[in-house]
């Protein structure tokens, strides 16, 4: 192991270039907020723009400090938050399970190939009469259509991870006497690991895209139903405040996976 | 005479959707205990088939293969199969690499089996990288270690399958001979499959050369060398000798 002083300068001139190069590019990503917000708010208060249709900042924020004073906002939130959180995991691990079951045996791929085929091309949403008819209306209602966005592509992603499996590597295990039990858990899911992490993060994207779906169908409460209803009784402010709230959300959820990378780059 | 491993009359077809293809026809030859023997042959002529039938993984279509007299199984315990590239898995350390067979076969509790493997790894110059990542080693390390992995088991006969062709050519020539160094001192008995004449060379007591397909055994050759390392024997006297009377047998 070298010490860090046996380095040349040419080295420490090398992490400082990283490090300026790190705090510009956060700089330049403040800058395009912030003048994105400032003109949003410029334009509307000059009459360019009408508020009226295109909300602005400080009517987003007004409009978010007394939906959450009233606290009316934490229902909302709290309603599509749960929504999405046991939508995405209930998808994500059905779907693995399929994927497993599937990787097992290799008729049933066979078989249910086409079908897979055609529900994933198919829009979920067109679904989603039925599933008011069959769940009733509600958050109920609102998981199945998440799980059913995002299982279809866990199953076709997962599968395709598992039996792009190097058969040489197979062909070392069965050469160690490995069962298909041991094979699945020891060489299968592990080098699947990287597929897997990038269903999470198309799954977290998906399964807001599920509940908003979701809540536009039918329900009382939950983000998709104050976007709906705001455009309804002609508030852009609520839909405004409602877009800027998913975002967050949607962000913070994107944040939670990313250490799980992090973690398996690392390791 | 000492037939440790012997092929009787052995054949092999395979079945492709256009048509049937014979891979193997009457394969004859022996190998003795403790002897390193290369198999030989234009590309495509079912060497590694061969290895397969050897390692269990294949049935026969006709004749045998007899390991110490007895008829080689699905799954046979006594055969380490050693592959083109050494299959090290990313995500284990090189300790956890080494011992997946135990844990395979359940006997990662086997305080013996854990010591032989901690021995190997300290005899090889690996300890120190019981607890790296396959990726942090270079692909010589990486090598030596897959054979750890296999020799762990303690397999009495060890097939290798191009075991060195992913390696550039500076590091074949060392790890081919640290790789035979490390077979000859665990006296094992090792079949080596290539298609690279000095390395078949320098490393068997015995070349098998076969037939374009249906395989079938065109010549034996015992080799008598100066030399006691794959290295020095590359520099023996007749080793050109050897080289021209398999090429001319290949060709």
């Amino acid at each position: 192991m070298k010490n860090k002083t046996s380095y040349s300068k040419a080295h420490a001139k090398y992490l400082k270039k990283l490090k300026t190069d790190k705090t510009i590019v956060i700089f330049w990503r403040v800058v395009v907020i912030a003048l994105f917000l400032g003109l949003w708010q410029l334009l509307a208060d000059t009459g360019i723009i009408d508020p009226f249709f295109f909300s602005s900042p400080s009517r987003i924020f007004e409009t978010i400090f007394s939906l959450a004073s009233s606290g009316n906002l934490f229902i909302h939130i709290w309603t599509s938050l749960y929504e999405t959180i046991i939508g995405f995991v209930l998808a994500t691990l059905i779907g693995v399970f399929l994927a497993i079951l599937l990787w097992w045996s290799e008729r049933a791929r066979k078989v249910m190939e086409p079908y897979l085929i055609v529900l994933n091309s198919l829009p979920k949403i067109a679904l989603g009469p039925m599933i008011i008819l069959w769940v009733g209306s509600g958050p109920g209602a609102t998981i199945v259509m998440c799980v059913l966005i995002c299982i279809i592509i866990t199953i076709i992603s997962m599968l395709n991870a598992f039996v792009s499996c190097d058969h040489d590597k197979i062909l070392l295990m069965k050469s160690m006497h490995a069962s298909k039990f041991q094979i699945l858990f020891k060489l299968v899911l592990p080098n699947a690991l990287p597929e897997f992490i990038s269903v999470l993060k198309i799954n977290v994207g998906m399964s807001w895209v599920g509940t908003i779906m979701g809540e536009y169908l039918s329900s009382r409460a939950g983000l998709g139903y104050l976007i709906n209803y705001g455009s309804q009784v002609l508030q852009l402010d609520i839909v405004m405040a409602s877009i800027v709230i998913l975002c967050l959300l949607a962000g913070g959820m994107y944040a939670l996976v990313l250490p799980f990378e992090k973690k398996y780059k690392k390791g | 005479m000492d037939k440790f491993l012997q092929y009787e009359n052995l054949s092999y077809f395979y079945q492709t959707k256009e048509s049937e293809i014979h891979a193997l026809d009457n394969v004859n030859f022996f190998v003795k205990r403790n002897s390193f023997s290369s198999l030989v042959g234009p590309s495509g002529c079912g060497k590694t088939t061969m290895l397969s039938l050897t390692a269990g993984l294949l049935e026969p279509s006709g004749g045998q293969i007899l390991l110490e007299g007895k008829k080689i199984e699905k799954n046979d315990g006594r055969i380490g199969y050693m592959f083109q590239r050494d299959h090290l898995f990313e995500w284990r350390t090189i300790w956890q690499n080494i011992i997946l067979g135990l844990q395979i076969q359940k006997k990662h509790k086997d305080e013996k089996a854990l010591a032989f493997a901690e021995e190997l790894l300290k005899k090889y110059d690996l300890y120190n990288f019981k607890n790296k990542k396959p990726r942090q080693l270079s692909g010589g390390m990486r090598q030596r270690v897959a054979l750890i992995r296999t020799l762990v088991l303690n397999p009495s006969l060890l097939l290798l399958d191009e075991p060195f062709s992913a390696l550039d050519f500076q590091t074949r020539l060392n790890v081919c001979d640290d790789v035979y160094q490390i077979i000859k001192s665990e006296e094992k008995t090792a079949l080596l499959v290539t298609h690279d004449i000095s390395e078949a060379l320098s490393m068997s007591d015995k070349i098998i050369i076969l037939s374009p397909r249906p395989a079938t055994v065109k010549k034996q050759i015992e080799l008598d060398f100066e030399g006691s390392t794959p290295l020095k024997k590359r520099e023996a006297e007749n080793f050109g000798k050897y080289f021209e009377l398999i090429w001319r047998n290949l060709s």
